[in-house]
């Protein structure tokens, strides 16, 4: 139980340490840091349609949270989630508005295994290529990511196109009522979603022999290929689930939120998943809390703009002190010297950089 | 001791803040006295030079003559458009302002729930008429017609280029359209050079290097006037005509002279659309209850021709002159085709 919460100072202590500095820099530029924060923590919780906005945004995060760590456990740093995640959400809108005439009861499932297979190919793509040519998947991941950006905006420009009158934005007409997903009981059910691939992929890389086999990869190629673990399969079916998880994301975004796939609508997405992944120290469960927080200041920052008048650039900048205080957590640890930390509070990320097969 | 507590104890001073501090105080919105306007920007900032620029202009000079409450919510995430729009109608506000034809949609569906406001959706072409918004458009093709005359009246060689982007998009194609008749009315057989970006609605936007060398070319075939409509792609037309001495150019939609400073050197004038002047009216009209629904056009006109005003025969300025009452009465239409 000590051990549980010593994992959690680091994260927290960042946090805390990064609301603070953006603190002063909102005092500097002349807000009032605790009416701004209050603004915030209100339009992140302050009722229930403000608390399922949270919940909607934090919802993308899990996913491509999870697509990053899980790759991270086998050593890959998958920056091409961003690419996973648009094909994804490409997918799953041309299956909500192309198929018809179906009950929602196939039709929600249909859309949400187009966006995950869709996402899955092209992390396969990138976990071959890693396999067979030793091509570095953060090379390869962003030059996929360009692909998939150039690629999407020329479909839906051209074969996709809405072609509805008055429309003059290159966007896919929406997708069909029976393709968008419900809320239950006022939680979007994207989150629900979201929850249940977080606690199969804590499960999986905890239990499942083939997790065993990610860990052993991530922990070491060398002393892998040694115990006889088939390392190119891992890395492909490694990249394979992390593509599907991040084309799951997008797939929930198009069902949920945006109901049709249009450009510049899903920016950012997959690379705040980095974020989320380092803040959730790289696990599965840890990743929910990560993803909520950094959820709720993108749902309150419009509220602390309305009534606290605060740019909202501010919330990048906490965003991006919180991420520099995690991965600089030495940092931390001096500051606060009196705390015992856990052992192996190193984050490995190193690996990513190391795991030339 | 003390540094394992502080994190609890910051924790703690946060949690009681919170409980202190109830909702700040409301600004009197929608209490039937106080007049409030809101504008929601498209994603970007709100001193962009642009649209959001110039509708804010609008809505500051409307607050200062009806003593009303103004304030605008600049849009971060394409996803909040509707939160946005929500932030002030929650908050009874009597004018909201959305900015860009992205917006068109939310807008709609924000109008349908709160019948009492009114909202002006700028650029936001109206198919359907809703009672409680106005479409706020422009005659890019009047506009472009303007531009066009200019044009053909400052040409030499009597041969003028229009460098544009994708003729996908409506107001570009109409601003071209207006051109070629434009310039035409005042002389039926100049040459017209004119280009369409031949990428797609994202492309050819953005694309610099296509506009100005798109414009070196016309150049090269004698233009020495080039009309520039596209976003960046027009910027980079504008700047390429600049490096040319004694050729001139014209840029759209704002006063380019100062948004494109580099271009100053051969930016005779603008094809402009009125925003800030038919922001303020439409907002008049809503505050005297006489709100439009549907579509409502604003004014486009040529901007100022700054340094070139010395420049320009007082001949020319008479005869732009004429053609603008000529339009306003209707002995001049253009055509539906070219």
């Amino acid at each position: 139980m000590i051990l549980l919460l010593r994992s959690f100072l680091v994260p927290a202590g960042s946090v805390l340490l990064a609301f603070l500095t953006g603190g002063i820099l909102l005092f500097l530029s002349g807000s009032h840091p605790v009416e701004a924060y209050i603004a915030l923590f209100q339009g992140a919780f302050g009722d229930l349609s403000s608390i399922s906005r949270t919940l909607e945004k934090a919802t993308p995060l899990i996913m491509n949270g999870l697509a990053i760590a899980f790759a991270l456990k086998a050593g890959l740093f998958n920056i091409g989630a961003q690419g996973q995640f648009l094909f994804g959400a490409f997918a799953a809108a041309v299956a909500g508005f192309y198929v018809q005439a179906i009950p929602s009861v196939f039709h929600i499932p249909l859309a949400i295994f187009a966006g995950m297979t869709a996402g899955g190919i092209y992390g396969l793509v990138q976990g071959a290529l890693k396999a067979f040519s030793g091509a570095h998947e953060v090379i390869t991941g962003i030059m996929c990511n360009y692909i998939a950006i150039n690629m999407t905006d020329y479909l839906v420009n051209h074969p996709f196109r809405d072609r509805s009158p008055g429309n003059i934005v290159a966007r896919t007409p929406q997708i069909l009522d029976t393709s968008r997903f419900p809320d239950v009981a006022g939680i979007p059910l994207g989150f629900i979603a979201a929850i249940i691939a977080a606690i199969l992929v804590w499960w999986i890389v905890r239990y499942a022999v083939f997790g065993f086999e990610i860990r052993v990869v991530g922990s070491g190629i060398n002393a892998a290929r040694y115990s006889g673990v088939r390392i190119r399969s891992v890395l492909m079916g490694t990249m394979l689930i992390s593509g599907a998880l991040a084309g799951l994301g997008g797939a929930v975004e198009t069902q949920g939120v945006v109901h049709r796939f249009q450009p510049g609508f899903n920016t950012g997405l997959g690379f705040e998943g980095i974020t989320i992944a380092l803040l959730g120290r790289v696990h599965p469960l840890g990743i929910i809390p990560a993803a909520i927080l950094i959820g709720a200041m993108k749902a309150g920052a419009g509220m602390m703009q309305f009534s606290a008048g605060v740019e909202n650039e501010i919330i990048d900048v906490i965003q991006a002190l919180i991420l520099f205080f995690v991965t600089a957590d030495v940092i931390l640890q001096k500051m606060l010297p009196g705390i015992k930390w856990a052992e192996g509070e190193r984050l490995s990320l190193s690996t990513g950089w190391g795991g030339n097969s | 001791m003390v540094d394992r507590a502080l994190p609890a104890i910051c924790i703690y001073c946060w949690i009681f803040t919170i409980i202190l501090f109830p909702a700040t105080a409301m600004s009197g919105c929608g209490d039937g006295k106080t007049f409030c306007i809101g504008l929601v920007t498209d994603v970007g900032v709100i001193d962009d030079k642009s649209f959001n620029q110039s509708a804010w202009e609008g809505v500051q000079k409307a607050g200062a003559e009806l003593g009303a409450v103004i304030k605008y919510m600049e849009t971060r995430d394409a996803k909040d458009y509707e939160q946005n729009i929500h932030m002030f109608a929650k908050n009874n506000y009597d004018v909201i302002l959305t900015v860009g034809f992205a917006l068109g949609e939310a807008t709609i569906q924000a109008a349908g729930k709160y019948p009492r406001i009114a909202f002006i959706g700028i650029d936001q072409f109206q198919a359907k008429p809703v009672h409680n918004v106005a479409g706020l458009i422009f005659r890019e093709d009047i506009a472009g017609f303007k531009a066009g005359a200019l044009s053909s009246m400052l040409s030499k060689t009597n041969i003028i280029a229009a460098v544009m982007a994708t003729d996908l998009v409506p107001p570009v194609a109409a601003f071209q359209k207006g051109y070629k008749a434009g310039a035409r009315y005042i002389n039926p057989d100049i040459k017209i050079i004119s280009s369409f970006h031949p990428g797609g609605l994202d492309a050819s936007f953005t694309d610099p290097e296509w506009g100005a060398s798109t414009a070196a070319q016309a150049i090269a075939q004698g233009a020495d006037v080039v009309f520039a409509a596209g976003g960046l792609t027009g910027n980079g037309a504008l700047i390429e005509v600049a490096a040319h001495r004694g050729k001139y150019c014209i840029g759209v939609d704002t006063d380019q002279w100062f948004t494109v400073p580099s271009a100053r050197s051969c930016l005779v004038s603008c094809a402009l659309k009125q925003i800030a002047p038919a922001v303020f009216t439409l907002i008049k009209l809503a505050h005297q209850d006489q709100f439009p629904e549907g579509n409502y056009y604003g004014d486009v006109a040529l901007s100022s021709f700054h340094d070139f005003d010395k420049k320009i025969p007082e001949k020319i300025k008479q005869d732009l002159l004429e053609i603008e009452s000529r339009i306003k009465d209707g002995r001049i239409t253009i055509s539906a085709d070219e």
